[in-house]
């Protein structure tokens, strides 16, 4: 590992640098409750559509060690208008006091890593059309939006490994079976048969009984082509010796598929899982933008862009509730560079 | 005597993409007793690793079994499923193979695979592989090691310990010395003999190496086309040939020839198995040709404790 570490830092720099990009969205998506200084759901009706507040150093030509912003004027409500208020500055506080929640399930507290205390407000991306800070809600939002393409991924490669090494190992009938079965699903639209499969479940479920559904129906859909092209490689695979040898000592069949062939793939595998992972980050966000992804008031990428789509006043005057895209774009982006370098470094002609 | 394997008429048959099929193997009788070797010689594409994979019941998906019978251990286990006869596998018949560097998978380390291959759990599994490996003359670093960074002798030592970590009766060794230089083969053929003595073992060796194969083994079968055309004891292969196949292999052999000699070899070769010759297989190249040789396939004729098949030690016809 440490070595591939080394390896993937040397061949391509980019796809390092994904990585680590990729494990920090991971690790605050982990530390959401903790990071954003509101909960996902407190709403300032009176602050809604606020532009950023951003945090400062320098008032009245000198320096201030700690940072601060000013507090925030409501020029016109109605038109939300909103201007920087000089006169009342609020310093930014670590472990600042804020409304009490749970963490992890367990810890209460009211202290937040950074916030203003009870008087000022900071919002670092704006708020939405409530109010709620859309910096808390993308920290929330990620842990939909990160976890759907991991465990999506991790569910349907298995199926895919499965379905794939099993039909190439045993051939014939099952083999024709197994593959006719992953043409019928491949045969479908990806997006048609992601909404069909939505709308046979009832619309009224609960966030996490939603979120599970997403991530069945995604995997449900992605395994087919993984398998395909799985069964291809066992086939030509299960043509080396060292799984005859295997054989000629007794070893079942399951075993010579899971412990001889399959790894024998997983230099493809890993690549074409990460390089798989997006897919399933926009599939949530797309099934959130139709409204039949995770409900409000729980945030994940795709519902918070979904307000954003027709609505031509915050397209112009709010773009920062564009935000949640810029992430969905950095994340993908992201993984598809990683995976390129993980392809590369893997191969071991270009070692 | 128990008879460790005996295979009785086998026939098998090789269905090509297109066209008939075809008989690979016509009629193959053998039989290895407790702690004896046979040795199964040849030239390439006479049909022993298809005998040595039939008995394993592991041919290719287009070779067929068509008669006969396979007995392990006066078992016959030519009827077992599936399921039932990978017991038997390692446990009772295992098999060591031609090309080690290929036959052993390159991304696990040599101690997993070994490990792998012992049937049931049981604690001292790492002990008994450590101690197997230490007994075919490896080091136990070996263990931990990648088969890529091990010699090719020591590779098949790997695969001797894979073969024998359940104690089984009966090795069957598919030419296990022919991808190594010399001084290695010696180094593997004696430890196949030592290992026989030590663990009661029985083998059947195959080779296209005729002295290898007097070196080695009790009982030598001479194959040609699919067919066994002579079984004699070593002494008997080496000093008094019956089937002018044998006579002609033997006297091909090194250590036959004076200084000065030519080469020998046996003109023409074996024979396609899609268009075989009518009558004897090997007549073509038959220097006692008759006139039954053309048109007759010479049977099973008794001579001692061996066999052969040839028109020059009476009419006896194959049925």
């Amino acid at each position: 590992m440490k070595k591939f570490l080394k390896r993937l830092k040397h061949a391509n720099r980019i796809s390092f640098i994904s990585l680590w990009f990729l494990l920090f969205l991971y690790l605050i998506a982990f530390l959401a409750d903790f990071i954003s200084p509101y909960p996902y759901d407190l709403q300032n009706r009176e602050y809604a559509l606020c532009p950023p507040t951003a945090p400062r150093v320098f008032h009245d030509g000198r320096v201030s060690l700690r940072p601060f912003v000013y507090g925030i004027e409501i020029v016109n409500p109605a038109f939300q208008e909103y201007a920087a208020d000089t006169s009342r500055i609020y310093p930014i506080r670590l472990f600042a006091k804020g409304t009490e929640r749970t963490l992890a399930g367990f810890l209460k507290t009211d202290r937040y890593l950074f916030g203003t205390g009870d008087e000022g407000k900071i919002f670092l991306f704006g708020t939405d059309l409530h109010g709620r800070d859309v910096f808390s809600r993308v920290l929330h939002g990620a842990r939909i939006s990160l976890s759907i393409g991991i465990i999506g991924v991790s569910i349907s490669f298995i199926l895919g490994l499965l379905v794939g090494g099993v039909s190439g190992y045993f051939g014939g009938k099952t083999d024709v079976f197994l593959m006719r079965m992953v043409e019928i699903i491949m045969m479908f639209p990806f997006f048609y048969l992601m909404l069909a499969l939505r709308a046979a479940f009832p619309p009224n479920l609960s966030s996490v009984q939603v979120y599970f559904l997403i991530v069945v129906i995604l995997s449900l859909i992605g395994w087919a082509s993984l398998a395909r092209i799985i069964r291809g490689m066992v086939l030509s695979l299960k043509e080396e010796e060292y799984v005859l040898a295997a054989r000629s000592l007794g070893l079942s069949s399951f075993r010579v598929i899971t412990r001889h062939i399959l790894p024998g793939t997983f230099s493809y595998t890993v690549t074409a899982l990460t390089l798989s992972v997006p897919g399933y980050i926009l599939g949530e966000s797309a099934l959130s933008l139709l409204g039949l992804g995770i409900q409000e008031p729980y945030p994940s990428w795709g519902n918070m862009l979904s307000v954003t789509v027709g609505n031509l006043r915050i397209l112009t005057g709010a773009p920062w509730m564009m935000i949640p895209g810029l992430f969905i774009f950095l994340t993908v982006i992201a993984f598809n560079f990683l995976g390129d370098g993980i392809r590369n470094v893997a191969d071991p002609k270009n070692w | 005597m128990e008879k460790m394997l005996e295979i009785k008429k086998l026939e098998v048959s090789f269905r090509p993409a297109v066209g008939e099929s075809v008989k690979i193997l016509r009629g193959v009788n053998l039989s290895v007793g407790k702690n004896e070797s046979l040795a199964l010689a040849g030239e390439s594409g006479s049909g022993k690793t298809v005998t040595a994979r039939a008995v394993m019941k592991l041919l290719p998906n287009n070779m067929n079994f068509e008669k006969g019978e396979i007995l392990i251990r006066d078992r016959n286990v030519m009827n077992l499923k599936e399921q039932e006869f990978r017991k038997i596998r390692g446990k009772d018949v295992s098999m060591i193979f031609q090309e080690p560097s290929s036959y052993l998978n390159p991304v696990f380390t040599a101690g997993s695979q070994v490990l792998e291959a012992v049937k049931g759990d049981g604690p001292g599994r790492k002990e008994r592989t450590i101690k197997l490996l230490n007994e075919v003359g490896l080091k136990e670093n070996v263990f931990y090691q990648y088969p890529h960074q091990l010699s090719g002798g020591m590779q098949q030592r790997v695969m001797i310990a894979m073969a024998l970590i359940n104690n089984p009766g009966l090795l069957i060794a598919d030419e296990p010395t022919t991808a190594l230089d010399v001084t290695t083969a010696y180094g593997i053929v004696e430890l196949l003999k030592e290992m026989m003595e030590k663990h009661g073992l029985s083998m059947l060796f195959i080779t296209h190496d005729i002295s290898l194969a007097v070196n080695f083994a009790n009982m030598i079968a001479v194959m040609y086309a699919g067919r066994i055309v002579e079984l004699a004891g070593a002494g008997e292969i080496l000093n008094s040939p019956l089937h002018p196949y044998t006579e002609m292999l033997v006297s091909c052999l090194p250590e036959k020839y004076k200084s000065g000699d030519k080469i020998k070899t046996i003109e023409g070769k074996v024979p396609d198995f899609r268009d075989l010759p009518k009558g004897c297989s090997f007549h073509p190249r038959c220097p006692y040709k008759k006139e039954i040789c053309l048109r007759e396939e010479p049977g099973e004729m008794k001579r001692g404790e061996g066999i052969v098949r040839c028109f020059k030690y009476g009419d006896f016809v194959e049925a």
